[in-house]
């Protein structure tokens, strides 16, 4: 068994870079077709209700069953196209929020009187695990689109839900304001199997 | 929410729009472009003066900003059939050739400026990316069963 550690290692590794090897080649090419956004972004209030109906809207397969009965290849091939592009931005925007409220938890710590050390630990490796769960996703649907993965993208979604609550609940003993920032503005219960 | 509950200011306004304006209008599309039209690109502001005289030509723009999101939030959320369904209802209103129409809504990107000013970038993202793949859908000649029916 220990002799395999080092491949496993190596092959982690590559897994790794392969997913930010993916996601910086995705990046470029968003940053090629930015459409021109509107001024100012969502009012406070819709955004759970509304990010979790989005991504339904993205990931559901009503579009696709009338796309693939109807339509000629180079339409469908388009329309795959147009929806791992939809479903890369909606995963990025998700990792986007989680990073903030990070962000302002890491900006904030020093003010926290009673600091556990090991509540700080379990947070940062959540956090961690969920960019790695974040990235991977963002990597597998670039590579097979978002129609194909849409079972693993559930799963794994189910998985970085429980991973949110895990880190809600560490964030509500740490650091109660942003805990709030963050449940008003994530929800992935919609996106399913 | 509904708009109503959401601001008691506009409501009556809100109310004489639907009732008196938008109500007239082909579809959800063409209540959009009408909307978006009615807005100066500079100030980002609307004008309706029949509604401005009613109420205030502040009221009225609110109004207005208020129905201009609560129509392109169900058009985001609209399949693209339905989608499909509302460019054409569109598109026959406009007495302009389809063809024409179409090639030039592609290369223009008309589309892009019928977004509310205050909306997620992410909605409208959907929205320009399932108004591009109607357009493509509608240039290749195919059409949703129920506009093949309409035209029987």
């Amino acid at each position: 068994m220990s002799q395999l550690l080092p491949y496993l290692g190596v092959a982690l590794l590559l897994l790794v870079v392969s997913a930010l090897w993916a996601r910086q080649i995705f990046l470029t090419r968003k940053s090629r077709i930015e459409v021109v956004v509107p001024r100012k972004h969502q009012a406070a209030g819709r955004s759970s209700a509304s990010r979790q109906a989005l991504g339904e809207r993205i990931f559901g397969l009503h579009d696709w069953d009338f796309v693939s009965r109807n339509m000629p290849s180079e339409i469908q091939k388009m329309f795959l196209r147009e929806r791992t592009v939809l479903a890369i931005s909606w995963l990025r925007r998700t990792r986007t929020r989680i990073s903030l409220v990070m962000r302002a938890h890491v900006a904030s710590v020093g003010q926290i009187a009673d600091l556990h050390l090991a509540t700080e630990l379990k947070l940062a490796l959540s956090y961690l695990v969920f960019l790695i769960l974040c990235d991977l996703l963002i990597a597998w649907i670039w590579l097979r689109g978002p129609i194909r993965t849409r079972r693993t993208v559930g799963q794994t979604l189910r998985t970085v839900t429980w991973l949110r609550g895990a880190f809600e609940q560490l964030m509500a003993r740490v650091d109660s304001a942003n805990c709030i920032a963050l449940k008003t503005n994530f929800d992935h219960r919609g996106v399913g199997s | 929410m509904s708009l109503e509950a959401k601001n008691v200011e506009i409501e009556p306004a809100v109310r004489d729009l639907r009732n008196r304006t938008l109500s007239r209008l082909p579809g959800d599309f063409s209540r959009l472009v009408y909307l978006a039209s009615s807005r100066d690109l500079n100030t980002g502001r609307y004008s309706h003066d029949g509604l401005a005289f009613h109420f205030s030509e502040n009221v009225a723009s609110k109004a207005m900003a208020a129905c201009h999101r609560e129509i392109f939030d169900r058009l985001v959320y609209a399949s693209l059939e339905e989608l499909i369904e509302e460019l054409c209802n569109y598109m026959s209103s406009t007495d302009e050739r389809p063809e024409e129409f179409l090639k030039s809504w592609k290369h223009l990107g008309s589309y892009r400026v019928t977004i509310p000013s205050e909306c997620d970038e992410l909605e409208a993202e959907v929205f320009l990316s399932n108004v591009k793949m109607a357009l493509a859908i509608l240039q290749t000649g195919q059409k949703p069963a129920s506009q093949y029916e309409q035209s029987a």
